[in-house]
């Protein structure tokens, strides 16, 4: 697994390298969540929220972005931060997944929305899954 | 995709610059940009103007895809771009307003004067911060029911002063009169009412603030009397917009129209540029949503503004303390407008992202007194430096759609400039030069250091030298809270 900070002029962007597709979605929500509050899904606090989560959408970029999109909606109207991902079933176009997180009283960054700019799941030479994701901040 | 050099671009005037249709095949418009050269080299420099030639290809896009001087990078659509597209059936496209819509700024004018004051700035900063909710997520001091907030997305600023959070004059004195009519409640999501129960009166994070300025300098006494602005006086900037709401209502329509683009045969060089005809049900209901998130946001500038006052009004007393509005604009919003393209008069949707509506004298929308002047254009500099007050001219509807920049316009990421800035030095710096700053973290203060953006002056400069907008007089800044 490999989550790289990418420079954009106005946002932060996350480069992922993940050896399945599964971890790819997994390490997304990782890297999200700590850019939410850093180093939250390292530490040893109590993980009692648990949330089913259900995506359609027209490909894999599309499907992990409206998938990490919809958990910061939830993570914000919930006041949550969630960083285990329990995915029960993938294909290109569908994801169910319940993920696990906790309360919080306050961020150290306001994500605004995960863009589809620079997005695009693809193996990459070493058979391993990556992409970008750009936030906007 | 090819590389926008300086090669490809043709000098038009000094500060107007083409990027010709023969540049890329899908390019409907040329690209416009508006810079002197010294402003054009440092745009080079990121992949805006590729971004440019991209908004040139959305469909019923008319005369030119633009972008003025602040301009930055973005996800789709570059951070001040302006695009009109034709109405009814040419496309509209969320990612040229943004995810915060209707961000957008707000400035109050005092009766005070620097010279009577300067004792009272550090406790008027930290009573700004504790009136003021700011930061991450962090909610206000009002809760709404769901069947309240729909009250709040119809009538914007004006459920506030229903609510006593301001007066009746102060609608006068905001763009749409805080309230555009084509809201709809019932197309924004239950998630992004939910994200908006508890947001009104709060700024948030990222490059949002409340700055207390002075004037330092009038450029024009005229217009500046019509603003009601003069040397030395204390003033209130408010820079914030939708919140979560807004974030959600654009999160939820570029998503339906990354689907719905097919069953009407459009093709896109970046999918943040997600759009739909005007007309289409989809567009209809994004449009009607995303009036309901501009509501939102002037709702939340005049919740904050009925904040300022009551901070004022405790280190002040209440007289002294009053705060009016000298005016207040979006600039993340689409509108629809009559502009002449070819000689024509025409119905268009204009894009602003990052961009200011700047429209002259005449306009009937205006309050009675700017109506011979011109509409106020604000352009907040970055934390430290200067803001600047201009008005718009009637240039503006010739060249830009009647728009105008919104900033100085970042040139460095995140990342980079806290590499490089120690927040508490610079806080003490600042505050050495006699600028207080409240905020709720060190790393808000570095990530928004005055050398994360381009030279504020030299952007004033161009659209002065456009005659876009005149310059009508320079903020600086006293006290500054951020989230």
């Amino acid at each position: 697994m490999k989550i790289q900070n990418v420079r954009h002029t106005a946002d932060l962007g996350l480069k992922l390298e993940s050896r399945t597709l599964k971890k790819l979605f997994c390490d997304g929500v990782l890297g999200m969540s700590n850019i939410l509050k850093g180093g939250i899904c390292q530490e040893n606090v109590r993980f009692d929220k648990k949330i089913r989560i259900e995506i359609r959408s027209l490909d894999y970029t599309c499907l992990l972005i409206d998938f990490l999109s919809e958990i910061l909606s939830v993570s914000f109207s919930d006041k949550s931060v969630f960083c285990k991902v329990d995915i029960l079933h993938l294909n290109e176009k569908h994801i169910i997944a319940d993920i696990i997180g906790t309360s919080i009283d306050r961020y150290d960054e306001e994500i605004k929305a995960v863009t589809y700019h620079e997005a695009h799941v693809r193996k990459n030479s070493k058979n391993n899954w990556e992409t970008n994701i750009i936030f906007d901040i | 995709m090819r590389k926008v050099h300086k090669e490809h671009i043709v000098k038009l005037q000094d500060y107007l610059w083409e990027i010709p249709v023969s540049f890329r095949d899908d390019m409907r418009v040329p690209g416009h940009i508006l810079a002197i050269e010294e402003i054009l080299d440092n745009i080079l420099d990121d992949r805006s103007l590729n971004q440019l030639v991209n908004v040139a290809s959305l469909p019923g896009i008319k005369k030119a895809s633009m972008v003025m001087p602040d301009v930055h990078e973005g996800y789709g659509f570059p951070i001040g771009g302006v695009a009109a597209t034709l109405y009814p059936d040419g496309v509209i496209s969320p990612g040229g307003i943004g995810y915060d819509i209707n961000c957008g700024v707000r400035l109050l004018t005092s009766r005070l004067n620097l010279k009577d004051t300067n004792e009272f700035i550090e406790s008027l900063s930290k009573e700004m911060y504790a009136q003021i909710p700011s930061g991450m997520g962090k909610g206000g001091f009002i809760k709404l029911t769901y069947k309240e907030i729909d009250k709040v997305l119809s009538n914007g600023a004006k459920w506030a002063i229903n609510k006593r959070y301001g007066i009746e004059n102060d609608l006068e004195f905001i763009e749409s009169n805080g309230q555009l009519e084509g809201a709809d409640p019932t197309k924004v999501s239950e998630m992004a009412k939910k994200r908006g129960l508890d947001q009104l009166g709060t700024i948030g994070s990222g490059n949002h603030f409340v700055e207390v300025d002075y004037v330092d300098e009038i450029y024009d006494a005229s217009i500046a009397n019509a603003y009601g602005l003069h040397t030395g006086q204390l003033v209130v900037l408010i820079h914030t917009g939708s919140r979560g709401l807004g974030h959600q209502v654009a999160t939820d329509y570029i998503r339906l129209m990354m689907g719905a683009m097919e069953k009407y045969n459009i093709k896109i060089p970046d999918r943040e540029l997600a759009c739909v005809p005007f007309n289409s049900i989809e567009g209809q209901q994004y449009f009607s949503a995303m009036c309901a998130a501009a509501n939102y946001a002037w709702c939340n500038r005049q919740v904050i503004s009925w904040e300022a006052r009551k901070a004022f009004q405790k280190i002040f007393g209440h007289e002294n303390g009053s705060l009016d509005i000298m005016y207040d604009v979006a600039h993340n919003i689409a509108k629809k407008e009559t502009h002449m393209v070819d000689d024509n008069e025409c119905e268009v949707i204009v894009h602003r992202k990052g961009a200011t509506r700047a429209f002259g004298p005449g306009f009937e929308e205006l309050p009675s007194k700017y109506i011979n002047v011109g509409q106020p254009v604000i352009i907040p500099g970055s934390m430290g430096t200067c803001s600047y007050v201009l008005s718009g001219t009637a240039r503006s509807h010739e060249l830009t759609f009647g728009s105008c920049c919104h900033g100085a316009g970042r040139r460095m990421s995140r990342t980079a400039v806290k590499k490089l800035v120690n927040a508490p030095v610079l806080k003490e710096k600042l505050r050495e030069k006699g600028i207080f700053v409240e905020a709720g973290s060190f790393k808000g203060i570095a990530e928004e250091a005055p050398m994360a953006y381009k030279d504020v002056n030299l952007v004033v400069e161009t659209v002065c030298i456009s005659g876009i907008a005149r310059k009508i007089a320079k903020l600086k800044p006293l006290a500054v809270v951020k989230g």
